[in-house]
Protein backbone atom coordinates (compact mmCIF):
# COMPACT_ATOMS: atom_id res chain seq x y z
CA UNK A 1 0.00 0.00 0.00
CA UNK A 2 2.92 2.47 0.52
CA UNK A 3 4.69 1.53 -2.35
CA UNK A 4 1.27 2.30 -4.07
CA UNK A 5 0.66 5.60 -2.70
CA UNK A 6 4.60 6.36 -3.37
CA UNK A 7 4.14 5.08 -7.02
CA UNK A 8 1.40 7.75 -7.13
CA UNK A 9 3.00 10.63 -5.63
CA UNK A 10 6.15 10.16 -8.14
CA UNK A 11 3.39 9.99 -11.16
CA UNK A 12 2.24 13.04 -9.52
CA UNK A 13 5.39 15.60 -9.27
CA UNK A 14 6.90 14.12 -12.72
CA UNK A 15 3.53 14.45 -15.15
CA UNK A 16 1.81 16.92 -13.02
CA UNK A 17 -1.93 14.92 -13.34
CA UNK A 18 -4.32 15.49 -11.02
CA UNK A 19 -4.82 12.76 -8.71
CA UNK A 20 -8.28 11.65 -10.45
CA UNK A 21 -6.85 10.62 -13.74
CA UNK A 22 -4.63 8.37 -11.29
CA UNK A 23 -7.69 6.32 -10.66
CA UNK A 24 -7.33 2.26 -11.37
CA UNK A 25 -9.03 2.59 -14.34
CA UNK A 26 -6.55 4.93 -16.31
CA UNK A 27 -3.24 3.64 -15.65
CA UNK A 28 -3.68 0.30 -17.00
CA UNK A 29 -5.61 2.05 -20.32
CA UNK A 30 -2.61 3.98 -20.68
CA UNK A 31 -0.17 0.81 -20.76
CA UNK A 32 0.63 -1.40 -23.68
CA UNK A 33 -1.49 -4.42 -24.24
CA UNK A 34 -4.03 -3.21 -21.11
CA UNK A 35 -0.50 -3.96 -19.09
CA UNK A 36 -0.56 -7.48 -19.74
CA UNK A 37 2.68 -9.26 -20.93
CA UNK A 38 1.77 -12.06 -24.06
CA UNK A 39 3.59 -14.00 -26.70
CA UNK A 40 4.93 -11.87 -29.92
CA UNK A 41 2.45 -11.09 -32.06
CA UNK A 42 -0.68 -10.74 -29.58
CA UNK A 43 -2.31 -7.58 -28.67
CA UNK A 44 -4.70 -7.15 -25.48
CA UNK A 45 -7.03 -3.96 -24.90
CA UNK A 46 -9.39 -3.58 -22.26
CA UNK A 47 -12.61 -4.37 -24.23
CA UNK A 48 -15.01 -3.10 -20.93
CA UNK A 49 -14.18 -1.55 -17.11
CA UNK A 50 -16.41 -1.23 -14.33
CA UNK A 51 -18.10 -4.55 -15.51
CA UNK A 52 -18.78 -5.82 -12.00
CA UNK A 53 -18.33 -8.63 -10.27
CA UNK A 54 -17.78 -10.59 -13.72
CA UNK A 55 -17.54 -14.40 -14.34
CA UNK A 56 -17.74 -16.79 -16.88
CA UNK A 57 -18.84 -15.59 -20.81
CA UNK A 58 -19.79 -16.40 -24.08
CA UNK A 59 -19.79 -14.65 -27.75
CA UNK A 60 -22.44 -14.83 -29.95
CA UNK A 61 -22.09 -15.64 -33.95
CA UNK A 62 -22.85 -11.49 -34.03
CA UNK A 63 -19.92 -10.79 -31.63
CA UNK A 64 -22.18 -10.14 -28.74
CA UNK A 65 -20.13 -10.82 -25.14
CA UNK A 66 -22.24 -11.76 -22.18
CA UNK A 67 -21.36 -11.98 -18.92
CA UNK A 68 -22.48 -13.60 -15.63
CA UNK A 69 -21.94 -11.23 -13.22
CA UNK A 70 -21.86 -13.18 -9.18
CA UNK A 71 -23.29 -10.25 -7.57
CA UNK A 72 -26.03 -7.62 -9.30
CA UNK A 73 -25.13 -4.57 -10.56
CA UNK A 74 -28.25 -2.32 -10.80
CA UNK A 75 -30.25 -5.09 -9.85
CA UNK A 76 -28.96 -7.59 -12.43
CA UNK A 77 -27.23 -11.00 -12.53
CA UNK A 78 -25.54 -10.73 -16.45
CA UNK A 79 -24.28 -8.33 -18.98
CA UNK A 80 -24.28 -7.73 -22.37
CA UNK A 81 -21.48 -5.51 -24.55
CA UNK A 82 -20.64 -5.26 -27.95
CA UNK A 83 -17.83 -3.61 -30.02
CA UNK A 84 -19.99 -0.94 -32.91
CA UNK A 85 -17.09 0.62 -33.81
CA UNK A 86 -14.47 -2.27 -33.91
CA UNK A 87 -11.41 -1.07 -31.78
CA UNK A 88 -11.48 -3.33 -29.62
CA UNK A 89 -13.59 -1.81 -26.71
CA UNK A 90 -17.10 -1.90 -26.82
CA UNK A 91 -19.52 0.93 -26.99
CA UNK A 92 -23.14 -0.31 -25.58
CA UNK A 93 -23.63 -2.08 -22.41
CA UNK A 94 -26.95 -3.95 -21.64
CA UNK A 95 -27.72 -5.57 -18.51
CA UNK A 96 -30.07 -8.32 -18.26
CA UNK A 97 -31.16 -11.41 -15.99
CA UNK A 98 -33.00 -9.27 -13.10
CA UNK A 99 -33.01 -10.36 -9.78
CA UNK A 100 -30.49 -12.89 -9.97
CA UNK A 101 -26.69 -13.34 -10.06
CA UNK A 102 -24.37 -16.28 -11.19
CA UNK A 103 -21.75 -17.50 -12.89
CA UNK A 104 -21.64 -19.90 -15.99
CA UNK A 105 -22.65 -18.19 -19.36
CA UNK A 106 -22.94 -20.20 -22.68
CA UNK A 107 -24.35 -20.28 -26.04
CA UNK A 108 -25.58 -24.25 -27.33
CA UNK A 109 -27.78 -24.83 -29.42
CA UNK A 110 -29.36 -21.03 -30.22
CA UNK A 111 -29.71 -20.49 -26.90
CA UNK A 112 -27.93 -18.39 -24.12
CA UNK A 113 -27.21 -20.46 -21.02
CA UNK A 114 -26.73 -18.88 -17.57
CA UNK A 115 -26.41 -20.45 -13.90
CA UNK A 116 -27.75 -18.96 -10.48
CA UNK A 117 -26.41 -20.93 -7.69
CA UNK A 118 -29.50 -23.69 -7.79
CA UNK A 119 -30.19 -23.56 -11.29
CA UNK A 120 -29.78 -23.51 -14.97
CA UNK A 121 -31.93 -21.26 -17.22
CA UNK A 122 -31.64 -20.38 -21.11
CA UNK A 123 -33.23 -17.78 -23.50
CA UNK A 124 -33.47 -17.70 -27.05
CA UNK A 125 -30.33 -16.08 -28.21
CA UNK A 126 -30.66 -13.18 -29.84
CA UNK A 127 -29.18 -11.53 -33.08
CA UNK A 128 -28.21 -8.82 -30.97
CA UNK A 129 -28.65 -7.19 -27.55
CA UNK A 130 -29.98 -8.84 -24.35
CA UNK A 131 -32.10 -12.16 -24.41
CA UNK A 132 -35.89 -10.68 -24.55
CA UNK A 133 -37.70 -14.12 -24.40
CA UNK A 134 -39.34 -15.82 -20.84
CA UNK A 135 -36.08 -17.49 -18.92
CA UNK A 136 -36.40 -21.31 -19.18
CA UNK A 137 -35.27 -23.64 -16.41
CA UNK A 138 -33.37 -26.35 -17.57
CA UNK A 139 -31.47 -28.17 -14.91
CA UNK A 140 -32.80 -27.19 -10.76
CA UNK A 141 -32.84 -28.88 -7.40
CA UNK A 142 -29.43 -27.65 -6.23
CA UNK A 143 -29.48 -26.94 -2.82
CA UNK A 144 -28.40 -23.70 -1.57
CA UNK A 145 -24.63 -23.51 -0.16
CA UNK A 146 -22.65 -21.01 1.76
CA UNK A 147 -19.18 -22.48 -0.28
CA UNK A 148 -18.60 -23.35 -3.46
CA UNK A 149 -22.03 -22.83 -4.86
CA UNK A 150 -21.39 -21.83 -7.71
CA UNK A 151 -22.59 -23.82 -10.90
CA UNK A 152 -20.35 -23.83 -13.75
CA UNK A 153 -20.89 -26.06 -16.84
CA UNK A 154 -20.35 -27.07 -20.35
CA UNK A 155 -21.91 -28.70 -23.14
CA UNK A 156 -20.60 -31.88 -24.98
CA UNK A 157 -21.25 -32.16 -29.04
CA UNK A 158 -23.89 -34.85 -28.16
CA UNK A 159 -26.36 -32.92 -26.41
CA UNK A 160 -25.66 -33.37 -22.88
CA UNK A 161 -25.27 -30.44 -20.43
CA UNK A 162 -22.43 -31.07 -17.39
CA UNK A 163 -22.98 -29.00 -14.12
CA UNK A 164 -20.34 -29.10 -11.66
CA UNK A 165 -21.49 -29.21 -7.83
CA UNK A 166 -18.84 -28.60 -5.42
CA UNK A 167 -18.33 -29.60 -2.37
CA UNK A 168 -19.85 -26.99 0.53
CA UNK A 169 -16.75 -28.32 2.81
CA UNK A 170 -13.06 -28.20 3.17
CA UNK A 171 -11.92 -31.57 3.37
CA UNK A 172 -14.96 -33.29 4.36
CA UNK A 173 -14.28 -32.99 8.34
CA UNK A 174 -17.43 -33.77 10.93
CA UNK A 175 -16.97 -30.21 12.27
CA UNK A 176 -16.32 -27.64 9.27
CA UNK A 177 -13.17 -26.49 8.82
CA UNK A 178 -12.28 -27.15 12.80
CA UNK A 179 -8.70 -27.86 13.90
CA UNK A 180 -8.17 -31.59 14.90
CA UNK A 181 -11.90 -32.65 13.61
CA UNK A 182 -11.66 -36.00 11.47
CA UNK A 183 -13.08 -36.28 8.46
CA UNK A 184 -15.93 -37.96 8.10
CA UNK A 185 -15.69 -41.80 6.54
CA UNK A 186 -17.68 -42.62 4.31
CA UNK A 187 -18.02 -38.41 3.01
CA UNK A 188 -21.92 -38.14 2.49
CA UNK A 189 -21.18 -34.72 0.64
CA UNK A 190 -20.26 -36.78 -1.72
CA UNK A 191 -24.26 -38.18 -2.30
CA UNK A 192 -25.30 -34.99 -3.66
CA UNK A 193 -22.11 -32.68 -4.48
CA UNK A 194 -18.38 -32.99 -5.07
CA UNK A 195 -19.39 -34.38 -8.47
CA UNK A 196 -19.86 -33.24 -12.33
CA UNK A 197 -23.63 -33.92 -12.83
CA UNK A 198 -24.56 -34.69 -16.71
CA UNK A 199 -28.41 -33.65 -17.80
CA UNK A 200 -29.42 -32.97 -21.14
CA UNK A 201 -29.35 -29.41 -22.85
CA UNK A 202 -32.33 -29.38 -24.24
CA UNK A 203 -34.91 -30.99 -21.60
CA UNK A 204 -36.23 -27.97 -19.59
CA UNK A 205 -37.21 -28.80 -15.86
CA UNK A 206 -34.56 -31.60 -15.05
CA UNK A 207 -33.72 -31.86 -11.51
CA UNK A 208 -30.07 -32.65 -10.16
CA UNK A 209 -31.43 -36.08 -8.14
CA UNK A 210 -32.77 -37.51 -11.74
CA UNK A 211 -29.40 -36.34 -13.49
CA UNK A 212 -26.38 -38.77 -13.97
CA UNK A 213 -23.42 -38.48 -11.41
CA UNK A 214 -20.90 -38.46 -14.84
CA UNK A 215 -17.59 -37.45 -12.27
CA UNK A 216 -17.24 -38.15 -8.88
CA UNK A 217 -14.54 -37.17 -6.08
CA UNK A 218 -14.56 -32.94 -7.46
CA UNK A 219 -13.80 -30.80 -4.41
CA UNK A 220 -14.85 -27.90 -6.43
CA UNK A 221 -14.50 -27.54 -10.45
CA UNK A 222 -14.78 -24.08 -11.64
CA UNK A 223 -12.48 -24.59 -14.92
CA UNK A 224 -14.45 -27.26 -16.89
CA UNK A 225 -15.11 -27.78 -20.62
CA UNK A 226 -15.20 -29.93 -23.52
CA UNK A 227 -12.64 -30.99 -25.40
CA UNK A 228 -13.98 -30.84 -29.21
CA UNK A 229 -10.56 -33.02 -30.70
CA UNK A 230 -10.17 -35.44 -28.35
CA UNK A 231 -14.19 -35.79 -27.27
CA UNK A 232 -14.09 -35.41 -23.53
CA UNK A 233 -14.75 -33.45 -20.77
CA UNK A 234 -11.30 -31.81 -18.85
CA UNK A 235 -11.88 -30.05 -15.76
CA UNK A 236 -9.08 -28.58 -12.92
CA UNK A 237 -9.87 -28.97 -9.18
CA UNK A 238 -9.31 -26.82 -6.77
CA UNK A 239 -7.48 -28.46 -4.17
CA UNK A 240 -8.19 -27.88 -0.40
CA UNK A 241 -6.82 -25.23 2.38
CA UNK A 242 -5.10 -24.94 5.26
CA UNK A 243 -2.76 -27.93 5.18
CA UNK A 244 -0.51 -26.39 8.38
CA UNK A 245 -2.86 -24.76 9.73
CA UNK A 246 -4.71 -28.03 10.55
CA UNK A 247 -1.56 -30.00 10.91
CA UNK A 248 1.40 -28.47 11.78
CA UNK A 249 3.03 -31.45 12.87
CA UNK A 250 3.27 -32.83 9.01
CA UNK A 251 3.21 -29.92 6.52
CA UNK A 252 5.37 -26.08 6.96
CA UNK A 253 3.94 -22.79 5.93
CA UNK A 254 6.41 -23.70 2.51
CA UNK A 255 4.55 -27.35 1.90
CA UNK A 256 1.53 -25.73 2.67
CA UNK A 257 1.39 -22.87 0.54
CA UNK A 258 2.73 -25.36 -2.55
CA UNK A 259 0.46 -28.26 -1.73
CA UNK A 260 -1.81 -29.89 -2.44
CA UNK A 261 -2.12 -29.17 -6.65
CA UNK A 262 -4.56 -27.66 -8.46
CA UNK A 263 -5.32 -30.66 -10.65
CA UNK A 264 -5.74 -30.67 -14.37
CA UNK A 265 -7.45 -33.57 -15.71
CA UNK A 266 -9.41 -35.54 -18.61
CA UNK A 267 -12.26 -37.18 -17.09
CA UNK A 268 -14.55 -40.08 -18.50
CA UNK A 269 -17.80 -41.14 -17.19
CA UNK A 270 -17.52 -42.83 -13.84
CA UNK A 271 -14.18 -40.74 -13.16
CA UNK A 272 -12.78 -40.26 -9.45
CA UNK A 273 -10.75 -37.37 -8.82
CA UNK A 274 -10.21 -38.71 -4.96
CA UNK A 275 -11.46 -36.08 -3.14
CA UNK A 276 -12.34 -35.97 0.42
CA UNK A 277 -9.78 -39.30 0.90
CA UNK A 278 -6.83 -38.01 -1.37
CA UNK A 279 -5.26 -35.09 -2.80
CA UNK A 280 -1.63 -34.73 -5.28
CA UNK A 281 1.70 -34.00 -4.48
CA UNK A 282 2.81 -32.15 -7.84
CA UNK A 283 6.47 -32.22 -6.01
CA UNK A 284 6.57 -36.30 -5.25
CA UNK A 285 4.30 -36.89 -7.98
CA UNK A 286 1.98 -38.97 -6.01
CA UNK A 287 -1.84 -39.34 -5.18
CA UNK A 288 -1.36 -38.80 -1.33
CA UNK A 289 -3.87 -39.88 1.51
CA UNK A 290 -5.68 -36.79 2.97
CA UNK A 291 -4.69 -36.14 6.86
CA UNK A 292 -8.26 -35.64 7.91
CA UNK A 293 -8.22 -39.49 6.73
CA UNK A 294 -4.51 -40.48 8.38
CA UNK A 295 -2.39 -38.98 6.07
CA UNK A 296 0.61 -37.71 7.14
CA UNK A 297 2.35 -35.76 3.87
CA UNK A 298 4.13 -39.20 3.47
CA UNK A 299 1.46 -41.79 3.07
CA UNK A 300 0.27 -42.81 -0.17
CA UNK A 301 -3.48 -42.60 -1.09
CA UNK A 302 -5.03 -45.90 -0.21
CA UNK A 303 -8.38 -45.14 -2.18
CA UNK A 304 -9.21 -44.12 -5.65
CA UNK A 305 -8.88 -41.14 -7.05
CA UNK A 306 -7.06 -40.74 -10.44
CA UNK A 307 -3.94 -38.97 -11.58
CA UNK A 308 -4.01 -35.49 -13.03
CA UNK A 309 -2.50 -34.64 -16.38
CA UNK A 310 -0.92 -32.08 -14.69
CA UNK A 311 -0.63 -30.72 -10.44
CA UNK A 312 -0.61 -27.24 -11.05
CA UNK A 313 1.48 -25.05 -7.76
CA UNK A 314 -1.14 -24.88 -4.75
CA UNK A 315 -3.85 -22.36 -4.24
CA UNK A 316 -3.79 -20.66 -7.82
CA UNK A 317 -7.47 -21.25 -8.54
CA UNK A 318 -8.40 -22.17 -11.74
CA UNK A 319 -11.53 -20.74 -12.48
CA UNK A 320 -11.86 -21.09 -16.25
CA UNK A 321 -10.96 -23.50 -19.07
CA UNK A 322 -11.02 -22.63 -22.80
CA UNK A 323 -10.74 -25.53 -25.71
CA UNK A 324 -10.96 -22.96 -28.77
CA UNK A 325 -12.97 -23.75 -31.56
CA UNK A 326 -12.38 -20.89 -34.30
CA UNK A 327 -9.10 -22.91 -36.15
CA UNK A 328 -7.88 -19.34 -35.79
CA UNK A 329 -4.69 -18.43 -34.03
CA UNK A 330 -1.48 -20.32 -35.12
CA UNK A 331 -1.67 -24.20 -34.75
CA UNK A 332 0.49 -24.27 -31.64
CA UNK A 333 -2.65 -22.75 -29.99
CA UNK A 334 -5.06 -24.39 -31.50
CA UNK A 335 -5.94 -27.61 -29.97
CA UNK A 336 -4.56 -26.96 -26.25
CA UNK A 337 -6.19 -25.60 -22.91
CA UNK A 338 -6.00 -22.53 -22.14
CA UNK A 339 -6.75 -22.30 -18.00
CA UNK A 340 -8.02 -19.26 -15.87
CA UNK A 341 -6.03 -18.86 -12.71
CA UNK A 342 -7.85 -16.53 -10.15
CA UNK A 343 -4.76 -16.32 -8.20
CA UNK A 344 -4.09 -17.29 -4.61
CA UNK A 345 -5.24 -16.10 -1.17
CA UNK A 346 -4.08 -18.50 0.97
CA UNK A 347 -0.29 -19.14 0.23
CA UNK A 348 0.76 -16.82 3.64
CA UNK A 349 3.39 -15.80 4.65
CA UNK A 350 4.65 -16.44 0.97
CA UNK A 351 3.12 -13.82 -1.18
CA UNK A 352 0.16 -14.79 -3.73
CA UNK A 353 0.66 -16.39 -6.54
CA UNK A 354 -1.35 -17.43 -9.94
CA UNK A 355 -3.14 -14.40 -11.47
CA UNK A 356 -2.76 -14.99 -14.75
CA UNK A 357 -4.12 -17.50 -17.96
CA UNK A 358 -1.15 -20.24 -18.66
CA UNK A 359 -1.62 -22.70 -22.00
CA UNK A 360 -1.36 -26.31 -21.72
CA UNK A 361 -0.29 -27.55 -25.63
CA UNK A 362 -1.99 -30.17 -26.63
CA UNK A 363 -2.35 -32.68 -30.00
CA UNK A 364 -5.76 -33.48 -31.30
CA UNK A 365 -6.00 -36.87 -29.42
CA UNK A 366 -5.87 -35.03 -26.09
CA UNK A 367 -2.06 -35.68 -25.70
CA UNK A 368 -0.13 -33.24 -23.89
CA UNK A 369 3.01 -32.10 -26.13
CA UNK A 370 4.37 -29.64 -23.98
CA UNK A 371 5.26 -28.30 -21.01
CA UNK A 372 2.79 -25.47 -20.02
CA UNK A 373 3.47 -21.98 -20.59
CA UNK A 374 2.27 -18.42 -19.45
CA UNK A 375 0.26 -16.82 -22.25
CA UNK A 376 -0.66 -13.43 -19.97
CA UNK A 377 0.55 -12.33 -17.43
CA UNK A 378 0.42 -8.72 -14.83
CA UNK A 379 -3.18 -8.90 -14.16
CA UNK A 380 -2.44 -8.51 -10.77
CA UNK A 381 0.23 -5.62 -11.68
CA UNK A 382 3.49 -4.63 -9.91
CA UNK A 383 4.36 -7.50 -6.77
CA UNK A 384 4.96 -8.87 -4.64
CA UNK A 385 1.45 -9.72 -3.71
CA UNK A 386 1.15 -10.36 -0.09
CA UNK A 387 -2.72 -10.03 -0.03
CA UNK A 388 -5.01 -10.74 -2.74
CA UNK A 389 -6.87 -7.27 -2.09
CA UNK A 390 -3.50 -6.04 -3.27
CA UNK A 391 -3.95 -7.62 -7.08
CA UNK A 392 -5.57 -5.05 -9.66
CA UNK A 393 -7.27 -7.27 -11.22
CA UNK A 394 -8.18 -11.09 -11.34
CA UNK A 395 -8.78 -13.53 -14.15
CA UNK A 396 -11.62 -15.52 -14.01
CA UNK A 397 -13.47 -16.31 -17.23
CA UNK A 398 -12.64 -16.91 -20.80
CA UNK A 399 -14.51 -17.20 -23.88
CA UNK A 400 -14.00 -16.93 -28.03
CA UNK A 401 -15.16 -14.59 -29.89
CA UNK A 402 -16.12 -15.56 -33.80
CA UNK A 403 -13.24 -13.99 -35.39
CA UNK A 404 -11.21 -16.12 -32.58
CA UNK A 405 -10.56 -13.41 -30.25
CA UNK A 406 -10.20 -14.20 -26.77
CA UNK A 407 -11.62 -12.47 -23.65
CA UNK A 408 -10.76 -12.65 -20.59
CA UNK A 409 -12.62 -10.88 -17.59
CA UNK A 410 -11.55 -10.07 -13.92
CA UNK A 411 -14.23 -9.36 -11.55
CA UNK A 412 -11.59 -7.29 -8.72
CA UNK A 413 -12.12 -4.15 -7.93
CA UNK A 414 -14.30 -2.41 -10.39
CA UNK A 415 -14.33 -5.73 -13.01
CA UNK A 416 -13.12 -5.67 -16.54
CA UNK A 417 -12.94 -7.95 -19.57
CA UNK A 418 -9.73 -7.79 -21.41
CA UNK A 419 -10.05 -8.81 -25.33
CA UNK A 420 -6.70 -10.42 -27.01
CA UNK A 421 -6.28 -10.35 -30.31
CA UNK A 422 -3.55 -12.37 -33.10
CA UNK A 423 -1.81 -9.46 -34.86
CA UNK A 424 1.10 -11.84 -36.58
CA UNK A 425 4.69 -11.67 -35.85
CA UNK B 1 -20.38 -0.82 31.60
CA UNK B 2 -17.12 0.17 32.94
CA UNK B 3 -18.09 -1.11 36.35
CA UNK B 4 -18.50 -3.91 34.72
CA UNK B 5 -15.06 -3.91 32.87
CA UNK B 6 -13.07 -2.98 36.05
CA UNK B 7 -14.67 -5.85 38.05
CA UNK B 8 -13.48 -8.48 35.57
CA UNK B 9 -10.31 -6.79 35.31
CA UNK B 10 -9.80 -6.73 38.62
CA UNK B 11 -10.86 -10.44 39.34
CA UNK B 12 -9.24 -11.55 36.58
CA UNK B 13 -5.96 -10.25 37.89
CA UNK B 14 -6.47 -11.24 41.55
CA UNK B 15 -7.92 -14.56 40.66
CA UNK B 16 -5.67 -16.05 38.05
CA UNK B 17 -2.50 -15.04 36.13
CA UNK B 18 -4.20 -15.10 32.81
CA UNK B 19 -3.22 -11.74 31.28
CA UNK B 20 -5.60 -8.76 31.16
CA UNK B 21 -8.07 -8.88 29.21
CA UNK B 22 -6.99 -7.12 25.42
CA UNK B 23 -3.42 -7.54 26.08
CA UNK B 24 -1.92 -7.14 22.71
CA UNK B 25 0.44 -10.19 22.61
CA UNK B 26 -2.46 -12.87 23.79
CA UNK B 27 -5.08 -11.55 21.25
CA UNK B 28 -2.66 -11.21 18.84
CA UNK B 29 -2.04 -15.14 19.22
CA UNK B 30 -5.17 -16.45 19.19
CA UNK B 31 -5.56 -14.26 16.12
CA UNK B 32 -2.85 -15.70 13.92
CA UNK B 33 -4.12 -19.00 15.01
CA UNK B 34 -7.09 -19.17 14.41
CA UNK B 35 -8.47 -15.95 11.96
CA UNK B 36 -5.29 -14.44 10.15
CA UNK B 37 -4.94 -17.69 8.00
CA UNK B 38 -8.56 -16.61 5.97
CA UNK B 39 -9.08 -13.18 7.38
CA UNK B 40 -5.31 -12.66 6.30
CA UNK B 41 -2.46 -11.51 8.96
CA UNK B 42 -3.46 -8.07 8.39
CA UNK B 43 -7.20 -8.35 8.23
CA UNK B 44 -7.55 -7.01 5.08
CA UNK B 45 -9.71 -10.08 4.06
CA UNK B 46 -10.02 -11.83 0.32
CA UNK B 47 -12.32 -10.30 -2.02
CA UNK B 48 -15.20 -12.13 -2.16
CA UNK B 49 -14.07 -14.77 -0.08
CA UNK B 50 -13.64 -13.64 3.55
CA UNK B 51 -14.47 -10.16 4.57
CA UNK B 52 -11.99 -7.35 5.63
CA UNK B 53 -11.85 -6.81 9.05
CA UNK B 54 -10.01 -3.18 8.93
CA UNK B 55 -12.99 -0.79 9.81
CA UNK B 56 -15.22 -3.04 9.91
CA UNK B 57 -19.24 -2.37 10.68
CA UNK B 58 -19.37 -5.61 12.50
CA UNK B 59 -16.22 -4.78 14.68
CA UNK B 60 -17.59 -1.38 15.50
CA UNK B 61 -20.82 -2.03 16.53
CA UNK B 62 -22.93 -4.19 18.94
CA UNK B 63 -20.45 -6.22 21.08
CA UNK B 64 -23.03 -9.24 20.32
CA UNK B 65 -22.22 -9.25 16.46
CA UNK B 66 -18.45 -10.36 16.78
CA UNK B 67 -19.58 -12.59 19.50
CA UNK B 68 -21.63 -14.35 17.15
CA UNK B 69 -19.86 -14.70 14.53
CA UNK B 70 -16.71 -15.91 16.34
CA UNK B 71 -19.31 -18.42 18.16
CA UNK B 72 -21.44 -19.68 15.55
CA UNK B 73 -20.10 -18.89 12.32
CA UNK B 74 -21.70 -17.38 9.01
CA UNK B 75 -24.49 -19.87 9.60
CA UNK B 76 -25.99 -16.64 11.64
CA UNK B 77 -26.15 -15.14 7.57
CA UNK B 78 -28.65 -16.98 5.26
CA UNK B 79 -27.20 -18.77 2.27
CA UNK B 80 -27.52 -16.84 -0.74
CA UNK B 81 -27.49 -13.40 0.94
CA UNK B 82 -23.99 -12.88 2.11
CA UNK B 83 -21.49 -10.92 0.02
CA UNK B 84 -18.74 -13.63 0.28
CA UNK B 85 -18.20 -16.91 -0.89
CA UNK B 86 -16.33 -18.73 1.86
CA UNK B 87 -18.00 -20.63 4.95
CA UNK B 88 -16.74 -19.35 8.24
CA UNK B 89 -16.74 -22.41 11.10
CA UNK B 90 -18.06 -21.76 14.77
CA UNK B 91 -15.11 -21.30 17.46
CA UNK B 92 -17.52 -22.62 19.94
CA UNK B 93 -14.90 -24.56 21.01
CA UNK B 94 -12.80 -21.92 22.34
CA UNK B 95 -13.48 -21.12 25.51
CA UNK B 96 -15.01 -17.64 26.97
CA UNK B 97 -11.80 -16.14 27.69
CA UNK B 98 -10.60 -17.06 24.71
CA UNK B 99 -13.09 -15.92 22.52
CA UNK B 100 -13.52 -12.47 25.06
CA UNK B 101 -9.84 -11.89 24.33
CA UNK B 102 -10.14 -12.44 19.98
CA UNK B 103 -13.51 -10.05 20.16
CA UNK B 104 -11.40 -7.40 21.79
CA UNK B 105 -8.53 -7.72 19.66
CA UNK B 106 -10.48 -7.46 16.23
CA UNK B 107 -12.82 -4.79 17.95
CA UNK B 108 -9.48 -2.81 19.19
CA UNK B 109 -7.51 -3.08 16.37
CA UNK B 110 -7.73 -3.00 12.14
CA UNK B 111 -8.77 0.64 12.98
CA UNK B 112 -11.80 -0.86 14.92
CA UNK B 113 -12.81 1.31 17.89
CA UNK B 114 -15.83 -0.80 18.86
CA UNK B 115 -14.15 -1.10 22.56
CA UNK B 116 -13.32 -4.43 24.76
CA UNK B 117 -15.92 -7.19 25.58
CA UNK B 118 -15.66 -9.43 28.00
CA UNK B 119 -15.58 -13.52 28.95
CA UNK B 120 -19.59 -12.68 30.87
CA UNK B 121 -20.46 -11.12 27.35
CA UNK B 122 -19.22 -14.56 25.68
CA UNK B 123 -21.13 -16.81 28.28
CA UNK B 124 -24.54 -14.92 27.60
CA UNK B 125 -24.57 -15.91 23.95
CA UNK B 126 -23.74 -19.18 24.23
CA UNK B 127 -27.20 -21.44 23.17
Amino acid sequence: MINKFFAAGLALAVIGLAPTALADEAVPAMAANAGLSLPAGFKATVFADGVGRARHMAVSPSGWVYAALMRPVKGFGAVAYHDDDGDGVADSSHYFAKGMRGTGMAIHNGHLYFSTDVSVIRWALPESGEPVSDPELIAHGFPQQRQHASKPFAFDDNGGLYVNVGAPSNSCMERMRQKGSPGMDPCPILEEFAGVWRFDADTPMQERKDATLYVTGVRNAMALDWNPYAGSLYLLQHGRDQLAEFFPEFYTVEDSAELPAEEFHKVAEGANVGWPYSYYDQRQHKRMQMPEYGGDGKKPAEREGQEPLIGFPGHWAPNDLLFRRTGTWPAHYRTGAFIAFHGSWNRAPEPQQGYRVVYVPMDAEGNITGDWETFANGFAGPGPIMSPRDAENRPTGLAEGPDGALYISSMQNDGRIYRVTYAGQ
Amino acid sequence: MPDNKHFIVAALLAATSLPALGDDDTGRALYDANCGGCHQADGGGVPMMQPALIGSERANGEKGAVIDMILFGSEIIDPGMSDYNNEMPSFSHLSDQEIAELATYVRTHFDNDGGPVGPDDVRARRR
